[in-house]
C-alpha cells in the first residue's frame, strides 16, 4: 500500500462456492486503519450493493463511539448501538446502494467471533427492513456478508449468512479486493410529484398520525412499485441490457419517467368520519446507482423504484419523529382544535464517495439546518470527511411553505414556534444538533367561527 | 330489424381509455352548497390533471405510450402525432393462446360485416395513467396537517371513454377528443355524485356504453352505481329524447350496455351465432331478423343431460336470455327445474313433474314466460307443417315490430326461428333457424358449418305434423 505503513489484510479464500465480494480497495485500506488505531473490538458496516452473480463492496464505516458506554466498552459488542447505526445509515443510502453486512476487528477467537456477527447481521437486517415500505422481489440477495479481521495477524474471513432463514449456518465467501469496482456504475435518476391524502381518524393524536401517513405511504409505494419506468423516455423490455456499462470510465447517465395508477379497487367506505387529513405534497429528487457487470433494465427500475419508496417514507419518518419530541414535551398543551399547520419535509443533499468516482451517499438537511450539520452527520455516520463545498445541493431546492388556499371562511394566520429536538441521529451530531435546535417553520389557520 | 344490403363503406377503429382516477377530499362541513363546492374543486383538479402534461395514454400491450397534452408526444419514436390510428393496431402484441375457435370466428364474422351497418372494426384499448416525474429541481414535499372533525370523502372513479375514428383520423385527432372525452366524462361524473348525494351518502358513478342505430353509434352514460335500473326511468327518458330514441324499447338498461368484442363473455354461453352466417339471396327478397341480443341454449349445458326432452326448455332458456339481455327482466335465465317450478306454480302441472323429464311445448312456453318474466306471447297454431310456407308476412311482421326470438313445437321437435328471408312478392321464404337439439361443445365454426344454426327452407318442417309457435310480444318500456 504505497506510503502507508498498513500491513495488506490477508485474506483467506475458499474457492467459488459461496457468495464473492469484489470489495474497493479503499476499504482495505479503510480497514488496516482501523486495524492500527483501535484497542478494542471494532464494529462496522459493509456498504454496497449485491445482485444476483456477483456482490460488490465500496465502501465500510465503523460504528459510531457511543458515550455513556465509553467506560464499560471492554470486549463486548453493542448490538443495539451496531443496528441503530445501520437503521441510519441505510437512511443515507440512495438507491443501489445498501448495508450489506457487518465487519468487526477482534483478536477473539473466531468462532465466537462468528456467533457474534451472526446475531449482528440478523437484527441488522431485521431492523432496516422494518423500515422498507416496499414489496421485496423474488431475485433480491438474501445473503448478508460478515467479515472477522484480526488486528494481529490481519487475518481476514468472510461468511454469508441467509437472513430470511433463521436457522441458517455460515457460509464461506469470496472477498477479493480491487480497484475502481464502482467508478463506471451507472447512473438513473428522477424528479418526482408526490401528492398524498389521507384522513385522520376520528380521534386525531399525533400517534394516530404516524398510522394513518404509514397506510397512506403503503398504498402510494404500491402505486410507485407496479408503475411503468420509461428509461430515457423509452420502455424498454426488462431483459434489455442496459448499454454502455462495459465502457470503462464511461459513466453512463440515465433518466427515469414513472408512470402510475391508482389500484382499480374500488374503496369500500365512500365517506368515513375523520378527524382531519394530512397530505403530503412536493417533489423529490431520487436516483440509484447500477453496477457495470451487464445490468438490465429491471433491475435499474427496481433500485430507482425502491429509492423514490425509501426517500418518502424517510423524510416523512425523520419529520414524524421530530414531531413526536416537540409534542410530548409541549405534553399535550397544544390543543388541537380545527387548524392547519404545515412542515417541511427535509431536503436531500449529496455527497460523493470520494475514494473511487461517481458514487454518493445522501443526507437530509431540515429547513432550520446549516451545512455544517450536514458535513458532521456524514463524518459520524459514515467517516466521511466532506468540505461544505463537496456537498451536492443542486438536486432540490429549499424548501418554502406556500400557503395553500385551505378553505373558503376567512382565515387567521398565526405562527407557531414548534421547537423540534432532533434526536435521529446517535453520538456527536445528535448532541449538536440538540444544541443547535431552531424552530421548525410551521403554519397555523385557525377558523375564525 | 330490417337488415338492407346497402354497404358501409367505413371502418373504424374504436379507441377506448380506462383508468382509475382517485377523487379525494375533506368535507368540512355538512353544509351541502359548501360540500357541492367543495366537491366539485376537487373534480377542478381532476379536470387539470387530465389536461396536463402529465396526462399519459399507453396502448395496453404494446410498448407505444402517447403524451395527449405533450404536443402528442409519443414513444417508440417511429410514432408522430400523424400516425394513422389504425396503425397502432401493429405495435399491440395479440395474444396466440387464444382459443382458436374464437379466432376462426372473428376471420367469419369480418367476411359478412359489410351487412350490418356499424361493425367495430378493431378496439384499441389504452389505459390512463399520470406520469409521477417531473423536471426539477424543485422544493421537497410539504406535510400539511389539518385537525378538524369532518368527513373524509374518497372513492375511485373508474373513467371509460370511448371514441371511434376512421381510416383517416391521426393520433393527434384522437388524442384531442380523447382528452375532451376524459374531461366531458368527469363533468358527467361530477353532476351524478351532486345529483345522487343524500347527506352524508355518496354514490360511485359508473360509466356505460351504449351501441345506439346509425348514425348516433356508441354513447356513453354515466349512472350512478347500486342505484337499479328501476329507479333510473326518468335518466332514460331524458336520453330517449336526447338521442331521438323511441319510447318503446330498452336503449339504456344496464343490460343494453354494449359488449366490446375483445371482452369474452364469463358465462361460456355463444351470443348470437347466427351473425356469422350468410342470408340467403331471394327475388325481391328482405331480411328480417331477431333484435337484440340472445345467448345459445342447447342440449347438454350446465351439466345437464337433457338430450331427447330438453329441447322446448333450451329454446326457452334462449327467449329468456333475449329478454334478460335486453334488459327487460333481471331474471336470470330459468333452469329445468325452475320452468318445471313455474308450471306447477302456475297449476299447470302436477307437484311430480318437479324433476321429471317429460316434455313441454309452446303452450308451456308461453305459461313460463307470463309466470317468470310477465311476458306474454302470441300462439300461432298451424295444422300442418305446410302451412308454414305461408306465414311469411305473419313471421316477418314478428321480426319487424317485437324482434324476439321465436319457439316453435307441437307435434314434433322444439326448435327456435330467429328470422325469416321473405319476398312479398314471389312468397318465397327461409327460416333462420337455432336448433336445441347440438350436444356439443360451444364451437361456433361447428355449429354453423353444420347447420346447428342456419338458414332452412319450407321442406325443414314435417309437412303433416301440426305446430304451434310461441311470439313472445315485448313490453313497450324503456
Amino acid at each position: 500500500m504505497c506510503g502507508t505503513s498498513f500491513s495488506p489484510l490477508f485474506t483467506l479464500s475458499f474457492g467459488s462456492m459461496g457468495r464473492g465480494y469484489i470489495v474497493e480497495d479503499a476499504v482495505e485500506g479503510y480497514l488496516s486503519k482501523l486495524c492500527e488505531q483501535q484497542p478494542g473490538p471494532v464494529t462496522g458496516l459493509l456498504i454496497g450493493q449485491s445482485s444476483t452473480q456477483r456482490d460488490f463492496v465500496i465502501m465500510a464505516t465503523r460504528t459510531p463511539q457511543r458515550e455513556e458506554s465509553m467506560a464499560a466498552a471492554g470486549s463486548s459488542v453493542d448490538k443495539e448501538w451496531v443496528t441503530e447505526h445501520a437503521r441510519q445509515v441505510s437512511r443515507m443510502l440512495p438507491g443501489g446502494l445498501s448495508v450489506l453486512g457487518v465487519f468487526i476487528i477482534t483478536d477473539t477467537d473466531a468462532k465466537d467471533t462468528l456467533t457474534t456477527l451472526r446475531q449482528l447481521v440478523f437484527a441488522v437486517e431485521n431492523l432496516i427492513s422494518l423500515e422498507h415500505l416496499w414489496v421485496p422481489a423474488d431475485d433480491d440477495v438474501t445473503d448478508c456478508v460478515t467479515l472477522h479481521v484480526n488486528p494481529k495477524t490481519r487475518k481476514t474471513i468472510c461468511r454469508t449468512f441467509d437472513v430470511k432463514d433463521p436457522k441458517s449456518m455460515a457460509k464461506p465467501a469470496d472477498w477479493k479486493y480491487q480497484s475502481g469496482v464502482c467508478s463506471s456504475w451507472s447512473m438513473m435518476s428522477c424528479c418526482l410529484n408526490v401528492d398524498m391524502l389521507v384522513p385522520l381518524p376520528t380521534r386525531a393524536g399525533p400517534e394516530n398520525m404516524d398510522t394513518s401517513l404509514n397506510e397512506g405511504l403503503k398504498v402510494w409505494a404500491h402505486h410507485i412499485q407496479s408503475g411503468a419506468c420509461l428509461i430515457d423516455g423509452k420502455k424498454l423490455p426488462e431483459d434489455t441490457e442496459l448499454t454502455g456499462g462495459q465502457k470503462r470510465n464511461v459513466r453512463q447517465t440515465y433518466t427515469a419517467q414513472l408512470l402510475v395508477t391508482p389500484d382499480d379497487l374500488r374503496s369500500p367506505d365512500v365517506v368515513q368520519q375523520c378527524g382531519g387529513s394530512v397530505s403530503v405534497r412536493g417533489v423529490i429528487h431520487s436516483r440509484a446507482y447500477i453496477h457495470s457487470n451487464k445490468p438490465k433494465a429491471r433491475l435499474a427500475e427496481k433500485l430507482l423504484k425502491r429509492d423514490v419508496v425509501s426517500t418518502v417514507a424517510t423524510r416523512v419518518q425523520m419529520l414524524l419523529e421530530e414531531l413526536q419530541v416537540s409534542e410530548e414535551e409541549s405534553n399535550g398543551s397544544r390543543k388541537h382544535k380545527q387548524q392547519t399547520e404545515q412542515f417541511c419535509l427535509p431536503r436531500r443533499i449529496f455527497c460523493p464517495v470520494k475514494v473511487s468516482g461517481p458514487v454518493c451517499v445522501c443526507d437530509y438537511q431540515f429547513s432550520d439546518e446549516g451545512q455544517s450539520e450536514v458535513t458532521e452527520r456524514l463524518k459520524e455516520m459514515l467517516d466521511i470527511d466532506a468540505a461544505e463545498e463537496d456537498l451536492d445541493t443542486r438536486q432540490e431546492t429549499p424548501s418554502e411553505i406556500i400557503k395553500e388556499d385551505v378553505a373558503a371562511e376567512p382565515t387567521v394566520e398565526t405562527h407557531e414556534a414548534l421547537e423540534p429536538k432532533r434526536n435521529n441521529y446517535v453520538g456527536v451530531a445528535m448532541a449538536t444538533a440538540a444544541a443547535l435546535l431552531a424552530t421548525a417553520a410551521s403554519m397555523l389557520y385557525l377558523n375564525d367561527v | 330489424m330490417v337488415v338492407s344490403d346497402s354497404q358501409c363503406s367505413d371502418t373504424w377503429t374504436i379507441l377506448r381509455v380506462r383508468g382509475p382516477l382517485e377523487l379525494k377530499c375533506q368535507l368540512d362541513s355538512t353544509d351541502v352548497p359548501l360540500m357541492h363546492k367543495v366537491i366539485s374543486r376537487t373534480f377542478g383538479t381532476l379536470q387539470s390533471l387530465v389536461k396536463s402534461e402529465a396526462c399519459v395514454l399507453t396502448v395496453c400491450d404494446s410498448p407505444v405510450i402517447i403524451w395527449p397534452n405533450r404536443g402528442v408526444h409519443a414513444t417508440p419514436d417511429e410514432i408522430t402525432p400523424n400516425t394513422l390510428c389504425e396503425d397502432l393496431q401493429q405495435w399491440i402484441q395479440t395474444d396466440e393462446q387464444e382459443s382458436t375457435g374464437k379466432r376462426s370466428a372473428r376471420k367469419k364474422s369480418k367476411k359478412s360485416s359489410s351487412v350490418f351497418t356499424f361493425v367495430i372494426q378493431s378496439i384499441i384499448n389504452l389505459r390512463l395513467m399520470m406520469e409521477a416525474t417531473t423536471t426539477g429541481p424543485l422544493p421537497p414535499p410539504i406535510l400539511t396537517r389539518t385537525i378538524k372533525k369532518s368527513h373524509f370523502f374518497s372513492t375511485t372513479l373508474p373513467m371509460d371513454c370511448v371514441i371511434r375514428t376512421n381510416c383517416n383520423d391521426t393520433i393527434k385527432d384522437a388524442c384531442e377528443r380523447l382528452v375532451e372525452a376524459l374531461s366531458h366524462q368527469l363533468c358527467e361524473m361530477e353532476k351524478v355524485i351532486l345529483q345522487h348525494m343524500k347527506g352524508m351518502t355518496l354514490l360511485v358513478p359508473e360509466p356505460l356504453h351504449f351501441l345506439l342505430p346509425e348514425p348516433k353509434g356508441l354513447v356513453t352514460v354515466v349512472y350512478p352505481a347500486g342505484v337499479p335500473d328501476s329507479q333510473l326511468e326518468t335518466q332514460r327518458r331524458d336520453l330517449h329524447q336526447r338521442f331521438e330514441l323511441l319510447d318503446d324499447w330498452p336503449y339504456f338498461r344496464r343490460a343494453n350496455a354494449y359488449h366490446f368484442p375483445n371482452e369474452p363473455y364469463r358465462d361460456g354461453y355463444l351470443r348470437n351465432p347466427h351473425l356469422v352466417l350468410t342470408h340467403p339471396t331471394l327475388d325481391n327478397g328482405k331480411v328480417y331478423l331477431v333484435q337484440g341480443i340472445y345467448s345459445y341454449h342447447h342440449y347438454m349445458q350446465d351439466h345437464m343431460d337433457d338430450n331427447g326432452w330438453g329441447c322446448a326448455y333450451r329454446s326457452l332458456q334462449t327467449i329468456c336470455s333475449w329478454f334478460e339481455q335486453q334488459g327487460y327482466t333481471e331474471r336470470h335465465v330459468p333452469t329445468h327445474k325452475e320452468i318445471q317450478q313455474a308450471l306447477v306454480d302456475v297449476g299447470d302441472k302436477q307437484k311430480s313433474f318437479v324433476g321429471s323429464r317429460q316434455w313441454i311445448g309452446s303452450i308451456e312456453v308461453q305459461a313460463v314466460l307470463n309466470q317468470l318474466l310477465e311476458v306474454t306471447s302470441k300462439i300461432m297454431f298451424v295444422s300442418q307443417g305446410s302451412e308454414l310456407a305461408s306465414k311469411g308476412r305473419e313471421l316477418a311482421n314478428h321480426f319487424l315490430t317485437e324482434g324476439t326470438p321465436v319457439m316453435i313445437g307441437g307435434g314434433v321437435l322444439a326448435h327456435t326461428i330467429l328470422g325469416v328471408a321473405w319476398s312479398e312478392t314471389t312468397g318465397q321464404i327461409r327460416y333462420l333457424i337455432l336448433d336445441p337439439h347440438y350436444t356439443g361443445a360451444e364451437d361456433l365454426q361447428v355449429i354453423t358449418d353444420k347447420g346447428w344454426c342456419g338458414w332452412k327452407g319450407p321442406d325443414f318442417w314435417d309437412q303433416t305434423a301440426y305446430y304451434n309457435l310461441c311470439l313472445p310480444q315485448r313490453p313497450k318500456t324503456i
